[in-house]
């Protein structure tokens, strides 16, 4: 992982090109005061004004800088921060990383922030200092029902990917099945799929059905590497359904299973075949239009 | 459209936000305030005042209400001072966050030594700060607690136009008005302003500087008291320029010097969409149908 000063100014450039001069000098101007004060009270508050100089706007990058990014830490995405959210970023990794007091400034933070600010601090974790000692914060945070808060942490994030145990995992995963969050946008997900997560995604599944309600298509993408009989009846449901995104899920979670029984349940189905091995039909479309149907 | 600029809205359910937003509320403010029993660790202040701009500001917007807080450490809670003092310390950590728009409500209660103590504190923090004050006037000994406090802020240099005096009377208004600070007036059954009264006091005093506002909490409370108020006055032939004035301009005025509240956060607000919470022990459980504004917004649960 590259270096706080590093990180800094890289997102300092990204800042630059969406922000206003006046708010960049209030930055500038801050930046310095918490490195070479290290004040709290003039960090806290640094931290809670950025709101009245920075927008929430997404921050506009190329794709040099979408790779730049991923070079100084491996799976970094600021393309789905906020202006804001760089700010404060920024003014985060200037404050000096000497442990202890490090901790305390950042616990407190986190105990008193509002939504935005929260939004920040999470999404932040892939580029904060001693990351295995920030898990319990991390995983304490999958707890919110702020939807802002949740996806800070669970999408577009490498953070739970690299840290989370199993079973904190699996429950981030569900979690935003349940929330209806879009799954193509945690990362790594595919790495990580183990059974116990698909036999709780089954479940989920037929409570869905018992209660009359439909599973979302993405849930499917979760069994594909542990494919068995129960599977199987789920997957050949989902493809008797009349839903034509969940049939379109059904089928690209038998195609990309490799199990001959799996063949014989979509092999007649030649056009939606055809449109996978032609990358019509993938999990990010398969997402994607879920979230727009449902927006 | 109408502002509550006085709700606790954390003591309400959903079914008021609800009929509080189809009444036409497109924005509220929560002063802190005490939870009907003091406090006794300095922990549950910095929850509470967490939960202000967290959870409680979430929660409205699920229904399409804009919410806004106040900070500040209420008059009767000051009365303990070694809780007070550590609450002090927190409240700087707070008074800067996005959405608050007051110090406040701070003041006097049974007007004693340690009350006038922090309340002189909270007066300089709002300087500090930069922003406006939301003053509780005591129930007992109302009027004199009222002139004192007016006395007070201008002792600390507040100017009255951001200041901000509460819960008023008859037997107030008058001297606040004077003075040049707005007055809130709390239409809250028994022990306040009923909707009557308050179209008397706007017809005798006119509409400039006067708040209405329900102060609806975890008591007998009306979380729909300033719409109602607003149609009796349309009802007893007050001007549509001085309802609106009274039930929405005259709060955006003098809690918008804050730099915090705009009415574009409500006229460009996205349409509400309780779809995208659907989660764990949020407010919409598995199984209801969100309540959507347009049929974009629909979606299969």
């Amino acid at each position: 992982m590259a270096s706080a000063s590093e990180i800094i100014n890289f997102l300092k450039t990204l800042v630059e090109k969406n922000a206003e001069e006046k708010s960049i000098s209030w930055l500038n101007q801050k930046v310095e005061q918490v490195q070479s004060s290290g004040s709290n009270s003039a960090f806290f508050l640094a931290f809670s004004q950025a709101s009245r100089f920075f927008k929430k706007d997404s921050l506009e990058l190329s794709e040099t800088e979408a790779r730049q990014a991923d070079l100084l830490v491996d799976g970094f995405e600021p393309a789905y921060w906020s202006v804001l959210q760089a700010a404060r970023t920024i003014l985060l990794l200037s404050y000096p990383q000497e442990k202890e007091k490090w901790f305390a400034i950042v616990n407190q933070l986190f105990e008193t922030a509002d939504m935005n600010e929260q939004q920040a601090l999470f999404a932040a974790l892939p580029v904060l200092p001693y990351p295995e000692e920030l898990l319990p914060r991390a995983i304490d945070g999958c707890r919110t029902n702020m939807t802002l808060v949740f996806d800070a942490i669970a999408l577009n994030n490498p953070y739970p990917a690299k840290y989370f145990p199993e079973a904190n995992w699996n429950q981030l995963v569900l979690k935003a099945v349940f929330m209806q969050r879009p799954l193509y946008r945690i990362q790594k997900l595919d790495e990580r799929r183990n059974l116990a997560l698909a036999d709780i995604a089954s479940d989920f599944a037929h409570e869905r059905w018992a209660a009359g309600r439909s599973v979302m298509p993405e849930l499917w993408r979760l069994v594909v590497p542990f494919i068995n009989d129960r599977f199987l009846a789920d997957l050949k449901r989902v493809i008797e359904s009349e839903d034509e995104m969940a049939v379109e899920a059904g089928l690209l979670a038998l195609y990309q299973c490799d199990s001959e029984k799996a063949k014989q349940l979509f092999k007649s189905r030649c056009e939606e075949v055809m449109a996978i091995e032609y990358g019509e039909i993938t999990w990010e479309k398969i997402g994607i239009g879920f979230q727009e149907k449902r927006t | 459209m109408y502002i509550d600029p006085h709700i606790h809205l954390v003591s309400r359910t959903t079914d008021d936000y609800e009929a509080m937003r189809k009444a036409g509320i497109v924005a509220t403010i929560e002063p802190a305030f005490w939870l009907g029993q003091p406090r006794t660790e300095v922990g549950s202040f910095k929850d509470y005042f967490s939960t202000l701009v967290g959870w409680e500001r979430f929660r409205a917007s699920q229904f399409g209400i804009v919410h806004y807080c106040t900070m500040g450490l209420n008059s009767k809670e000051a009365n303990n001072v070694a809780l007070a003092e550590q609450v002090m310390e927190l409240l700087p950590l707070y008074a800067g966050k996005e959405g608050v728009v007051a110090i406040g409500e701070i003041g006097y209660d049974d007007q004693t030594e340690a009350e006038d103590r922090f309340y002189r504190l909270q007066l300089e923090l709002a300087k500090e700060v930069n922003l406006p004050v939301l003053i509780h006037t005591p129930h007992r000994d109302k009027k004199k607690g009222t002139t004192r406090s007016m006395d007070v802020a201008e002792e600390h240099g507040m100017d009255p136009g951001w200041v901000v005096v509460d819960h008023n009377n008859e037997e107030t208004v008058k001297e606040v008005l004077d003075r040049g600070f707005y007055a809130g007036f709390t239409i809250y059954p028994h022990t306040k302003m009923g909707s009557d009264r308050m179209v008397e006091i706007v017809k005798q005093y006119g509409p400039e500087r006067i708040i209405v506002n329900s102060a609806a909490d975890w008591g007998i409370s009306d979380p729909l008291a300033v719409p109602k108020t607003a149609n009796l006055m349309r009802k007893m032939g007050i001007p549509e320029e001085h309802v609106r004035l009274t039930t929405y301009q005259n709060a955006l005025t003098v809690f918008g010097l804050s730099g915090q509240m705009n009415e574009s956060d409500w006229l460009n607000a996205p349409s509400i969409d309780q779809t995208k919470k659907l989660g764990g022990n949020s407010v919409l459980r598995g199984g209801q149908v969100p309540r959507v504004e347009g049929p974009a917004d629909r979606v299969e649960n």
